[in-house]
């Protein structure tokens, strides 16, 4: 096997539950982003865009429609001879399934995988997070404080740092304190759940963490403390730019609002940082004589005959005549009649919306449309 | 059906009343509807009929087709076995320009000699249809013809020949001594003995043989019943992916009866138009009855009305373009287009 200087492993096992239904069948990674991708699109895309073509994806929960999505990475350029993208599913060694119980243990449970490739580095990240990042960047980072360690940190609002693994850190940025979700955060620099690790730190510390009966064997909980403990060199590295850790169903229709706004931070037409994705190759969109389409992102093989205001449709969406889709988000393949009325909503994929249905929220607060809400509205007869 | 039919597609045709669109590229690579190269027609054709062998036989300016197809991917043709195959045209200037001309496939005979598959479909590369080819060759087994050509709905040939890869080969062979040099030749001849017949097709086809019909065509897209007829979900025109972001449509832009493909992003009004991939659209500018192709970029405040602008085309703020549907405004690739130029 040739060595990689840097290999990088994606958490995504990820169950999302607060994304309620949506990961009802499928993996938080997969979840639809932005009328054409799936959220590990991003961390995919800055692999490659960062030159990292070496890329282990660690799946456990609902992992079908995540693996043939994956595949074998050609989407992203992965589809390589030497490393490219391997999918890491949990197995069973002599007498038990080792399930994935913590971010530790996953990476922990594939140290074969990295071995291979006698990497110099090791670089974890999350398929959860929706951001375009130069990970080369933060490598050279890494090398030039001679860090063990070195952790991506982002400035999240005061009010919300309760909410995050706050790290502080000495004018240097070394990391002197690390306190998951504090009450009193010191400050507001929040971990994105983005490591590069020297590789023999890495492989040291998880070996001593997986002995340790008492561990939850997390990188944030368990092997980030321990490292502090023991006097490691771990530094911040701050990011600027846009980071979304879409968990909710409120955040995940923020977010895609955001790609409506004109300076939208998130530039997807960045020719320099494509973001990649499985092009579903439908025809162009048709935008018919009687559609209104005011300010939305809408992608091809759609066929808009209603109004769409506001609003991020995904391929293969049909409106019919007479509809009003409003401050909505409208998954692949879903197929909306005419004269309904659709306001702060998420549709998920390949649902049929009845003509005439109604769907609008009274208390602001974004509906994620269901199969079972609509067989309630029409009983069948 | 893979190990049974051959696909043939002659891509060595020109026409000169393309001209305009056609100095950096052939005919085949011509862009149509938005995203598609007017081969992926036929080439998704064969590919969604089962069709698991193809031979593309191009000439001259050759270089944006073979971008386009590549290994042959984006239609599942980058096979071990069979796949896509590509020869480009040894004989410079050749006297014909008929489809399935017998010099060209002879320069390559070797392609017929391996392949195992009983019958072959030889077809021109401008033809807009969406046809499956396996009930047609059902009909020429059935009908014990020689050699089958298929006509459009007026009995106008469509340039579609089927027939059996042995007597394909018999009449390569024999072409000095016959004097047939292409299968036109051999299905307006009566006198050779072999059975010819005619099967019509009673879909929607398109030869695109002039500008005004590239356009007409292109306008026609607009109509529902077309475009439904042209993009069936179970049978779909397949094209070489880009990463392109969903089209955006900015606060104050306007569009109505129009095809956008994707990655645009608009801040005018578009109207009876079709856009291609990347097309950046200012603000105040207003587009009637056009065809803008890939990555073009029209500034704020200008006017098109019945306009092909070719790809990479550059319009400066404040430029207004009018041309009429006989004669549409044709815009060279690469160019750039000034307000001052025309007044």
């Amino acid at each position: 096997m040739v060595k990689k200087k840097c290999v990088a492993c994606i958490l995504a096992g990820g169950k999302g539950s607060r994304l309620n239904d949506l990961t009802k069948d499928l993996a938080k990674p997969a979840v639809p982003f932005g009328g054409k991708y799936r959220i590990i699109d991003f961390t995919l895309s800055n692999c490659t865009n960062s030159g990292i073509d070496t890329v282990g994806v660690l799946t456990q929960y609902q992992p079908l429609l995540l693996n043939s999505y994956i595949g074998i990475g050609s989407a992203w350029d992965l589809d390589l001879k030497d490393g490219g993208v391997t999918v890491l599913p949990p197995y069973s060694e002599s007498s038990e399934v080792k399930w994935y119980t913590g971010t530790a243990s996953a990476i922990f449970q594939n140290l074969n995988y990295l071995k291979q490739y006698q990497p110099d580095y090791v670089l974890i990240l999350s398929g959860d997070h929706i951001y375009k990042m130069n990970y080369e960047n933060m490598l050279e980072y890494h090398k030039e404080k001679d860090a063990d360690v070195t952790i991506s940190l982002i400035e999240v609002p005061w009010e919300e740092a309760t909410r995050f693994g706050i790290m502080n850190t000495d004018k240097d940025m070394r990391i002197i304190e690390f306190e998951e979700k504090p009450a009193n955060p010191k400050n507001n620099l929040a971990s994105m759940g983005i490591y590069i690790f020297s590789w023999n730190i890495l492989k040291e510390y998880l070996e001593i963490d997986a002995e340790n009966p008492d561990s939850s064997h997390d990188f944030g909980k368990d092997i980030i403390p321990l490292l502090l403990e023991t006097q490691k060199k771990l530094f911040a590295y701050p990011f600027k730019g846009y980071w979304k850790d879409v968990g909710t169903i409120q955040s995940l229709w923020e977010a895609n609002m955001d790609l409506l706004k004109e300076d939208c931070e998130l530039d997807l037409f960045d020719d320099k940082w494509k973001v990649y994705s499985v092009n579903p190759n439908r025809p162009p969109q048709y935008i018919s004589p009687d559609a209104i389409i005011k300010e939305s992102v809408i992608n091809e093989g759609c066929t808009v005959d209603g109004e769409i205001d506001h609003s991020v449709l995904f391929h293969g969406v049909s409106i019919g005549k007479d509809s009003v889709v409003k401050d909505s988000v409208v998954m692949p393949d879903v197929m909306i009649g005419t004269g309904c009325f659709i306001e702060k909503a998420i549709v998920p994929c390949d649902l049929t919306i009845p003509d005439g249905t109604v769907i609008r929220s009274f208390d602001n607060e974004i509906i994620l449309v269901t199969k079972e809400m609509l067989d309630g509205l029409y009983p069948a007869y | 059906m893979k190990r049974k039919l051959l696909g043939i597609i002659d891509a060595t045709t020109y026409h000169e009343d393309l001209e305009d669109l056609l100095t950096h590229r052939s005919l085949a690579a011509l862009p149509f509807a938005g995203r598609f190269r007017i081969i992926d027609f036929v080439l998704s054709n064969m590919v969604n009929s089962g069709i698991g062998s193809v031979a593309i036989f191009p000439k001259m300016q050759y270089r944006s087709l073979m971008d386009h197809l590549g290994s042959g991917k984006n239609w599942g043709l980058n096979r071990k076995r069979d796949g896509l195959f590509f020869f480009p045209s040894a004989i410079v200037d050749s006297e014909y320009n008929r489809i399935g001309s017998f010099d060209l496939f002879a320069a390559n005979m070797d392609y017929f000699y391996r392949s195992t598959q009983e019958y072959a479909i030889i077809s021109n590369c401008f033809t807009v249809f969406n046809i499956d080819f396996a009930p047609i060759l059902d009909w020429h087994i059935r009908s014990g013809c020689d050699i089958t050509e298929v006509r459009r709905q007026d009995g106008s040939s469509l340039e579609l020949y089927l027939l059996k890869t042995s007597l394909l080969l018999n009449l390569i062979e024999t072409r000095d001594q016959t004097g047939y040099s292409c299968m036109r030749d051999v299905v307006h001849d009566m006198y050779h003995g072999h059975s010819i017949c005619h099967y019509d097709y009673q879909g929607y086809a398109v030869m695109i043989d002039s500008i005004k019909d590239y356009f007409s065509t292109s306008m026609n897209l607009l109509k529902p019943e077309v475009w439904k007829n042209l993009f069936l979900p179970e049978q779909p025109i397949l094209t070489k992916v880009k990463d392109e972001p969903p089209t955006k449509y900015v606060k104050g832009s306007f569009v109505k009866n129009a095809m956008i493909a994707n990655g645009c992003l608009i801040r005018g009004a578009v109207e009876n138009s079709i856009v291609s991939r990347g097309v950046k659209i200012g603000k105040g500018t207003v587009l009637k009855n056009c065809i803008i192709m890939q990555k073009c970029q029209i500034e704020d405040n200008c006017y098109l009305d019945s306009v092909i602008l070719d790809k990479d085309v550059k319009v400066e703020a404040g430029t207004s373009l009018i041309g009429t549907a006989q004669a549409p405004y044709v815009v060279q690739k690469g160019t750039k287009q000034g307000a001052l130029m025309n007044s």
